[in-house]
């Protein structure tokens, strides 16, 4: 293949990347259309005739076969036409106001967690071993696996029950936006940052740490470079690749993390309806959202390589190393 | 070494704790014993929550299922991971078709966030047996990446080629010549597996898509609306699950570091 080393590099990884969303979208949908839950029968309850069955069936065009009924959702996808909910809504319209609130919540929880984890763990590298490497180590550790939701629930007991200085739930008006109310966005952010905050500081300080290690490091300290200058010219060109990555990953962690913090808080963004709809079983909606999310994702992870391959000059350039 | 200790006894401690918990229990876990959200002393050691039930008998019924599931659930994730990584790591030299055919799909499989998997299985499959199944599934692509790489430094042995050559089948192979030789991996990528696991079984019980009525993911949303008048509800299953949550990845930290200096 010929053209710029960085297209001969993303042109593939496009290519995997829009394959798995269609992959996504045929098994979102053939195969949760084929599972025995049923929206109708979710819809009339247990009590409801066979004809009445029949007749919601036909009026939401549930009795056609699912490949034609595929088709022609995805025909509806490249007009932005999501589908209806089992409600009679459409879902493209649930859906409008709730993905900007969540690209809020996570939008603002990357910005802060990408300059916080590098100081962290460069810093942490910088001193490996001694008192401050020590806990933020240790802290990071012991949050990395904790849920999001029970990290949210402790600064809930911490935040609104006892110091009563935020809102422990965040509801809006209607149609509001978040924006509008900043003191809701408060503890969900913090619920989300600390948990992808310990992963990534993790990562960065052994990615630093392995490079502090390093031949070409020690050269640079014992030729008399002050540490401005090891960390500019040795440490973050070695990093910053690592870290992108791990901040876009973290981003996608944000969308499963997501889910369970706009559920604690009650934020009205498209985890808290995913949620929502996968308990009365819409279907529609949760297979217009698990497509939203997987493309959100999967455009994430192309970003990441794309970084890398802009933050790595052997990658960029395509000569061989 | 102090943290593997710190772990293995935190973890040991909140296990005993968990496992003869119904017993412990004054309560049912479902029945008001006082009224709703009592403070701890008049309902109890923890108090009651919003219908009036003991926190401290429903923590102590609700870990058990918990503990069980999270462990069934990262076990037959981890087996199944493992035999696709040891077949492969095995049969893909002689024959390329087996590397398409069973690591491709598991790649699919990484790709799609756990509780997005989580979410999926249980709106098409719910209550316990969903709930194990999506776990394994989350679990199984990195389990079998793992075996896999494990295998491979097996593979090309010569007991294994005198096992091939002698025409052994693949529960030979795989049981007798290489297993016993990757076990210590394995074991390490079940603690991790079982960090995952438990997230997630926490987060089905914390969304109300768990079957078990005392669930400490379920004790944490109940409590939520009340947290100001009764805290204690909200305080105790936070610091369980955390509990777990922590000493298990303690353990499973200085476990598999000591795997890695293994392998490498």
């Amino acid at each position: 293949m010929t053209g710029h080393p960085v297209l001969r590099r993303l042109a593939p990884r496009l290519g995997t990347s829009l394959g798995l969303l269609v992959l996504l979208s045929f098994l979102v949908y053939v195969g949760v259309e084929a599972l025995p839950g049923d929206p109708v029968t979710s819809r009339l309850g247990p009590t409801a005739t066979p004809e009445r069955v029949a007749e919601l069936r036909a009026h939401l065009g549930l009795d056609r076969p699912v490949l034609v009924r595929y088709g022609e959702w995805v025909a509806g996808l490249f007009h932005g036409d999501l589908g209806r909910s089992a409600t009679g809504q459409p879902v493209t319209a649930m859906l409008s106001d709730r993905v900007g609130n969540s690209a809020l919540l996570a939008g603002i929880a990357i910005g802060l967690l990408a300059p916080l984890s590098l100081g962290l763990g460069l810093w942490a590298a910088w001193r490996r071993g001694r008192g401050a490497d020590r806990v933020i180590s240790g802290g990071a550790l012991l949050l990395v696996s904790v849920p999001e939701f029970v990290v949210a629930g402790a600064l809930v007991l911490l935040f609104a029950v006892t110091l009563r200085l935020l809102p422990a739930v965040s509801l809006l008006p209607v149609g509001a936006s978040p924006l509008s109310h900043p003191e809701v966005l408060v503890l969900p952010v913090l619920s989300l940052l600390f948990v992808g905050l310990a992963y990534a500081t993790r990562v960065i300080r052994a990615s630093a740490a392995a490079t502090l290690t390093g031949g070409h490091v020690e050269f640079l300290r014992l030729s008399g470079a002050p540490g401005a200058t090891l960390l500019r010219r040795a440490v973050l060109p070695a990093v910053l690749p690592v870290a992108v990555q791990v901040w876009l990953v973290t981003g996608v962690g944000f969308v499963g993390g997501a889910v369970l913090v706009e559920k604690v808080f009650g934020y009205p963004g498209i985890g808290e309806l995913l949620v929502a709809s996968v308990r009365t079983g819409d279907l529609p909606v949760v297979q217009a959202l698990v497509l939203v999310l997987g493309a959100a994702m999967l455009a994430a992870l192309v970003l990441a390589d794309l970084a890398v391959v802009l933050l790595t000059p052997r990658l960029r350039t395509g000569v061989a190393r | 070494m102090t943290r593997k200790l710190l772990g293995w006894g935190l973890f040991g401690l909140v296990v005993v704790l968990v496992l003869i918990g119904p017993e412990l229990a004054s309560h049912s876990p479902t029945e008001p014993v006082a009224r709703p959200y009592s403070p701890p002393g008049t309902g109890g050691v923890f108090g009651t929550d919003r219908l009036g039930r003991d926190v401290a008998s429903r923590m102590l019924h609700g870990g058990r299922p918990l503990l069980l599931t999270s462990l069934v659930a990262a076990t037959a994730g981890s087996v199944l991971g493992a035999l696709a990584g040891i077949f492969t790591a095995l049969a893909a030299p002689r024959h390329r078709w087996v590397e398409a055919v069973v690591l491709r799909p598991l790649d699919t499989l990484a790709a799609v966030p756990p509780i997005l998997m989580l979410l999926l299985v249980l709106t098409a499959l719910p209550g316990r047996a969903g709930l194990v199944l999506a776990v394994a599934l989350a679990g199984l692509p990195l389990s079998a990446r793992v075996a896999r790489a494990a295998a491979e430094q097996v593979a090309g042995r010569a007991h294994v080629e005198a096992a091939v050559a002698r025409g052994e089948g693949w529960g030979w192979l795989i049981g007798r010549e290489v297993l016993p030789l990757v076990a210590g991996t394995l074991l390490a990528d079940l603690g991790l597996r079982f960090v995952i696991a438990f997230y997630l079984v926490a987060a089905a019980g914390f969304l109300g898509l768990s079957t078990s009525s005392a669930d400490w993911g379920l004790l944490v949303v109940e409590a939520l609306p009340g947290a100001a008048l009764q805290p204690w509800a909200l305080i105790v299953p936070v610091l369980g699950i955390a509990a777990i949550a922590v000493s298990v990845n303690l353990t499973s930290d200085a476990v598999s570091r000591r795997a890695r200096g293994l392998v490498a």
